[in-house]
């Protein structure tokens, strides 16, 4: 099943959803924040939106709060890592070989 | 984000078969028109009918009388969204009748609510509205916002490392057609569409933040995608594959690009579009 992030009632009711689903090996690690028919990318190893579109202005700072807060950044980024072992958050991969 | 071509729906072309003024209530940003069940309001909804028309059901049997009440050779009726079993008899009938149509089970398919928000949305191409699994070919057939489908394997979705597995027996569409879901198992929409339509891959590739576009970070987002690491190459060696990522290597020999785009499990012309 999806990991879905612990998030406050308020931002629940107004359908803001915060998940690392299955199936996205093949993607950077990241938490997908989900809101009616919109998603936003945030890089669980930069911490950054991932994408342009759809603006990420529109997610509430509230939600982003909840998402950086240390102790939920560090399960997002076990959650994923636990998921998806073959493509963890410390990619470690000798950089270039000369 | 590039244009998708409207799905045709105007306010005053919606009908929805059957009685359900429930069902109606969810579809109302549709502005949809009751066709009730009489063939008098089925007659007068056909005469209505035109290529633009969408014609949405949740009943079997207004389903069967709309087809029925059809004067044959019958015109376009528009296109169709029909969330009931489905005889396979029947589907060249709907063929001759709709542009385009998608048929999917209730349960298997958008709660109301959330199909009307997928169809209002300006990339309903890129979201998923019901489906079909068949347990027979070990494929499920995704309809999209457009009503273009998207065939994929059961192989597509993989366990994940913390042991969720797929069950091919509950399958459901849902987050507004951004999730399909087989039991406890979500895959995500945008992962599947990236993995199985190269028009959306190359359409996405231009407004996700990807910086380094040569052909050498292409390979490496692909191979890193797909769990391998450099030494899982032979007989082309570590070294190379490292060479060609970091664009050190520019000429690629077309034995080479064919070895690694084997294994990737891409065509060789595939890769750049990472």
């Amino acid at each position: 099943m999806p990991f879905d992030l612990p998030i406050s009632e308020s931002l629940k009711r107004a359908r803001w959803k915060v998940k690392i689903r299955e199936k996205e090996s093949r993607e950077p690690p990241h938490v997908t924040i989900l809101r009616g028919a919109l998603a936003w990318r945030i890089d669980l190893r930069t911490g950054e939106f991932m994408d342009r579109i759809p603006d990420p202005a529109d997610v509430p700072v509230e939600l982003l709060t909840q998402i950086h807060k240390a102790d939920s950044w560090k399960q997002l980024q076990q959650e994923w890592d636990c998921k998806y072992p073959a493509n963890p958050i410390d990619d470690r991969e000798s950089p270039e070989v000369k | 984000m590039p244009t998708v071509k409207p799905l045709p729906v105007t306010v005053s072309t919606t009908f929805l078969l059957g009685n359900s003024k429930s069902l109606s209530r969810s579809l109302t940003p549709l502005h949809p028109t009751l066709v009730g069940s009489t063939a008098a309001t089925i007659l007068q909804s056909l005469s209505q009918a035109t290529k633009d028309t969408l014609w949405i059901s949740y009943d079997p049997n207004s389903t069967e009388k709309l087809l029925r009440a059809l004067s044959w050779p019958a015109k376009s009726l528009g296109n169709a969204m029909l969330f009931h079993a489905m005889s396979p008899q029947t589907l060249p009938a709907l063929q001759h009748c709709f542009g385009k149509y998608a048929y999917a089970m209730r349960e298997e398919s958008l709660p109301p609510d959330e199909l009307v928000e997928a169809l209002l949305s300006d990339h309903r191409a890129d979201l998923f509205i019901g489906g079909i699994v068949d347990q027979s070919s070990k494929t499920i057939t995704l309809w999209r916002g457009h009503l273009g489908s998207l065939t994929v394997p059961f192989s597509a979705f993989e366990t994940s490392g913390d042991g969720i597995a797929p069950d091919f027996g509950r399958f459901s569409v849902t987050d507004s057609g951004q999730t399909v879901r087989l039991g406890t198992y979500e895959a995500a929409t945008d992962a599947i569409l990236y993995e199985f339509d190269p028009d959306y891959r190359r359409r996405i590739a231009q407004q996700r933040q990807i910086t380094d576009q040569s052909f050498g970070a292409s390979l490496r987002r692909l191979r890193k995608q797909r769990g391998k690491r450099r030494e899982d190459f032979a007989p082309i060696s570590a070294k190379t594959i490292a060479r060609i990522e970091q664009g050190a290597e520019y000429t690629h020999h077309k034995t080479t690009l064919h070895t690694i785009a084997t294994i990737l499990g891409v065509a060789p012309d595939e890769i750049a579009t990472y």
